[in-house]
């Protein structure tokens, strides 16, 4: 398998792993929330400077602790959540349609302002570095076979968040969370504590993507204000909108259309000399037209959510007494 | 009027709302006797919508009380007075467009326990299968008898008003509320359903859920009531059986203001 | 004291263009009801094109209308194959402001791809700062000033006396009311979209010229604080608007003074924020809401 495939499909994993969260949140609970990929971001930050080590002057950022891979990315986690639960208070509370989305859109762009501006955080625009290979040690992996194990360790937990992800799609708790988005009114009249069982998708949502996030600072082995832009959520949101919001196998067919074959795509471009920006500009260009396109003319994506199918034979009804 | 002493599914006192110095609701008082079909009519704006989403949780009201088996309303949030067994339809059919019918019914009822997060998601226990089960069942039931069956799969979005109407009938039936408040039920409905709505409510009474309904469609009315109360400008201003009210003068006024700008004699 | 006013002074300035691209914006919210998230790149492709009509013939005069035009074009264009259409196939306000991020995420990375991701410099020599009154202004900011308060004037003076005016108002207010008066809401609304480019574009002309130096991303950073003025204003509101702009701006100078200014844009969102929360229908109205309400 040729470094390249195994780098598509690792980021395609972590990648899936992004937009299975966002899901949650948008594609069933139905919030256009702009704040997601803070919580990657997040994720990533965290995962770093809980193994790292201590900074070296003069770079500096909290903690700076050398945990086990695992535990870091259970801290990285638990993190995502609890901003989650921040933002979440505050914009789930009240608002709705556009100003929740323009709140969460504020409360990205501080985490943004803040992660670059703020050294103490993440050591600034520098970021943070040297994750090298977390796990490898345990099992003596060189680097070659490194990226094959890593390669596993992101399907793996892309294949168990899915499977997470199908259960609570037929439990009672997605099916709640479904009644939010579809009629938010009739589900308060039907007993539903709208604010507690979003605050619930949110945080759940935002866990995810601070998983995600573990991941991908493993794979980049680094992350700084460059590795992201609050305005990349758009590329999750058309890979769920184009999938099919809501349906989990959408999510993936999504993921595996907007990353990895607008990717391969244009990757046969040349590189211009000089402006190396060119190709990756064409490829956000082309994402953003496939989402407008999608949202005018197959808002529902490829695959339509999925319904339950009751197979069992009619009932009569009880005799009534009249 | 004094009402005989019967048993009260709802009682409303000295309730009032405002917005921007129009008084929408004021003053108004009503019981809605327990076990019976109570209807709220009045012309337009009259203040009755604006009652119901005082009483059931959507509104704030700026004074009175409201008193439901024994408890106070006011401030409440809508979900909590649900699960008190007080439950409501709105002007516009609420269905859930992208479940399914019997996915909308399944979901009427509020399972404290099975709809929690771990529970939700790690519950595989066989009680929880058992409940499930059991609740699928009663739904296919409920179903069945409000005529639904033939669309039973079909997502909710894509069912004729009618249709809808019955849907969420057949959800207030599943949730088994102590009292429903049905919001205008004839509204965009064809009238050639309108006999199956009002077998559909005689079902709620047979099943101990005591019924208000708001409605234009006076035949309607008279059909399935047994208590009528009347509303105008935000206060109620008569009550009784239907026939009585259509001799009383306070009520045939308040319409005759309503008539007469329709133009008609 | 003397500080104060000095930073109230160049609050001013701020203000000026801020109330520009603010007004811009509301004009496009009140006659679609749609917030236009690709608004700042409005900004962003007529500083491109004022800085490419500079650099060929030397003057700013030249260039300021080039970008006014260019704004105007790219305005009517965002109407014209996206906003226009979207309503007409009747989708919900917020599936627009969806669309309208995919817009502005199309026209940023075009940018890239013509232009380069880098910074561009663009000044404009400001002249030496004089004492205006308690202000310490160039003449730079005080023709900015100028040219903004004589543009909110005669943005005032269409929409309250002009017929074209008068059928922004109706459409603005109801679309279907305004339909069945007779009045042809698409064109308004086009015209309307042509006229808030032309505004935003000269913006954008301002803004790259006062600041220095611009690149793809810096229409859509300060369409955030567009958002903000907007917000605090009122959506749809053209005048409150104006107010809200100034507040914001004198506000942000302040704040700059004791925060770093790069972190202008965390402030101005903790202002939005605020604004949302306590009085979503901005500052200057009475109403209040809750969820349901």
């Amino acid at each position: 398998m040729s470094a390249y495939l195994v780098s598509i499909l690792t980021e395609g994993s972590i990648f899936g792993i992004m937009a299975l969260g966002l899901n949650v949140i948008w594609g069933w609970a139905g919030d256009f929330d702009l704040a997601y990929y803070g919580y990657v971001a997040i994720g990533a930050y965290m995962t770093l400077v809980l193994t790292i080590g201590p900074p070296v002057p003069p770079a500096e950022f909290i903690l700076g602790l050398q945990l086990p891979y695992p535990v870091a990315v259970a801290g990285a986690v638990a993190t995502s959540m609890a901003v989650g639960l921040v933002v979440g208070l505050i914009a789930l509370r009240h608002l709705r349609g556009i100003y929740f989305s323009i709140v969460t859109l504020g409360a990205v762009y501080v985490m943004y302002v803040m992660a670059g501006q703020y050294v103490r955080l993440f050591d600034g625009y520098n970021g943070l570095s040297g994750l090298f290979d977390p796990m490898g040690d345990w099992f003596g992996f060189d680097y070659q076979t490194y990226q094959y194990f890593f390669l596993g360790l992101s399907l793996v937990c892309f294949v168990l968040v899915f499977l997470f992800m199908a259960r609570i799609s037929s439990s009672r708790f997605g099916m709640a969370l479904r009644t939010l988005r579809e009629d938010e009114r009739a589900a308060a009249a039907f007993g539903r504590d709208i604010y507690r069982l979003k605050l619930k998708g949110y945080v759940l949502g935002a866990g995810i993507g601070g998983f995600a996030g573990a991941l991908f600072a493993a794979y980049l082995s680094a992350f700084n204000p460059s590795a992201w832009s609050p305005v990349e959520v758009i590329v999750l949101y058309s890979a769920v909108l184009v999938g099919g919001r809501g349906n989990i196998r959408g999510v993936a067919l999504g993921v595996l259309i907007m990353g990895v074959l607008v990717q391969e795509s244009t990757r046969f471009l040349p590189q211009i000399p000089n402006h190396p920006q060119v190709v990756l500009a064409l490829r956000g260009a082309i994402i953003g037209l496939v989402l407008v396109l999608f949202l005018r003319f197959r808002p529902q994506g490829l695959l339509p959510e999925r319904r339950y199918i009751d197979r069992e034979p009619a009932v009569e009804p009880a005799p009534q007494a009249t | 009027m004094s009402i005989p002493a019967v048993a009260t599914a709802l009682e409303v006192r000295g309730l009032s709302k405002h917005f921007g110095g129009v008084y929408a609701v004021e003053n108004c008082s009503f019981q809605a006797p327990l076990g019976q079909v109570t209807g709220l009519i009045g012309p337009n704006g009259a203040g009755k919508s604006t009652a119901i989403d005082l009483i059931s949780g959507f509104k704030l009201p700026d004074a009175g009380t409201i008193l439901f088996k024994g408890r106070e309303l006011e401030g409440l949030p809508p979900h909590r007075i649900s699960r008190l067994g007080l439950v409501r339809t709105f002007q516009a059919p609420r269905e859930w467009p992208a479940l399914t019918v019997i996915e909308n019914v399944v979901m009427a009822r509020w399972d404290a326990r099975r709809e929690s997060f771990f529970q939700g998601v790690f519950g595989l226990g066989r009680g929880q299968r058992a409940a499930a089960a059991e609740e699928r069942t009663r739904a296919r039931e409920i179903i069945s008898e409000l005529g639904l069956d033939a669309v039973r799969n079909e997502r909710a979005g894509s069912l004729s008003g009618g249709q809808k109407r019955l849907v969420e009938f057949a959800r207030i039936r599943m949730a088994q509320p102590e009292l429903v408040i049905l919001d205008e039920p004839m509204g965009g409905v064809n009238p050639v359903m309108g006999e199956r709505m009002a077998k559909a409510i005689e079902g709620f009474i047979a099943t101990g859920t005591s019924v208000i309904v708001v409605e234009h469609n006076l035949p309607f009315i008279e059909r399935v009531t047994q208590h009528v109360i009347v509303m105008a400008q935000g206060t109620v201003i008569a009550e009784g059986p239907f026939e009585s009210l259509r001799s009383s003068q306070a009520v045939v006024d308040a319409y005759l203001g309503e008539v007469v700008s329709d133009g008609k004699a | 004291m003397h500080e104060a006013l000095l930073t109230l002074g160049f609050g001013i300035v701020t203000a000026a263009i801020l109330a520009l691209s603010a007004v811009a914006f509301t004009l496009e919210y009140g006659v679609t009801n749609v917030a236009n998230v690709s608004h700042g790149e409005i900004l962003t492709v007529s500083a491109y094109a004022a800085y490419v009509v500079h650099q060929r013939t030397g003057s700013a005069v030249a260039a300021a209308l080039a970008a006014a035009l260019a704004g105007g074009l790219v305005a009517l264009a965002m109407y014209l194959s996206v906003i226009g259409p979207f309503i007409r196939f009747g989708a919900t306000p917020t599936v627009i402001f969806i669309a309208t991020l995919g817009v502005s995420f199309i026209i940023q990375n075009f940018l890239v791809i013509g232009f380069g991701a880098e910074n561009v410099a663009y000044t404009i020599d400001p002249g030496a700062p004089q004492n205006i009154g308690p202000f310490l202004l160039t003449p730079l900011d005080e023709r900015i000033v100028l040219s903004a308060a004589a543009i909110t004037l005669a943005l005032y003076f269409v929409v309250s006396r002009t017929k074209f005016g008068k059928a922004l108002r109706a459409v603005s207010q109801n679309r279907e009311l305004a339909r069945v008066t007779g009045i042809n809401a698409t064109r308004v609304a086009a015209a309307t979209f042509f006229l808030a480019g032309l505004i935003a574009g000269y913006a954008g002309f301002v803004l790259a010229e006062s600041v220095g130096t611009f690149n793809p991303y810096f229409g859509f950073s300060f369409f955030l604080i567009t958002l903000t003025a907007s917000v605090a204003g009122g959506l749809g509101r053209p005048f409150g608007t104006v107010a809200g702009a100034v507040m914001v701006g004198i506000i942000l100078e302040f704040a700059g003074n004791y925060i770093s200014a790069s972190y202008n844009l965390a402030f101005a969102f903790a202002i939005l924020a605020i604004v949302i929360l306590v009085r979503p229908r901005g500052l200057f109205t009475n109403a209040r809401r809750t969820v349901f309400e």
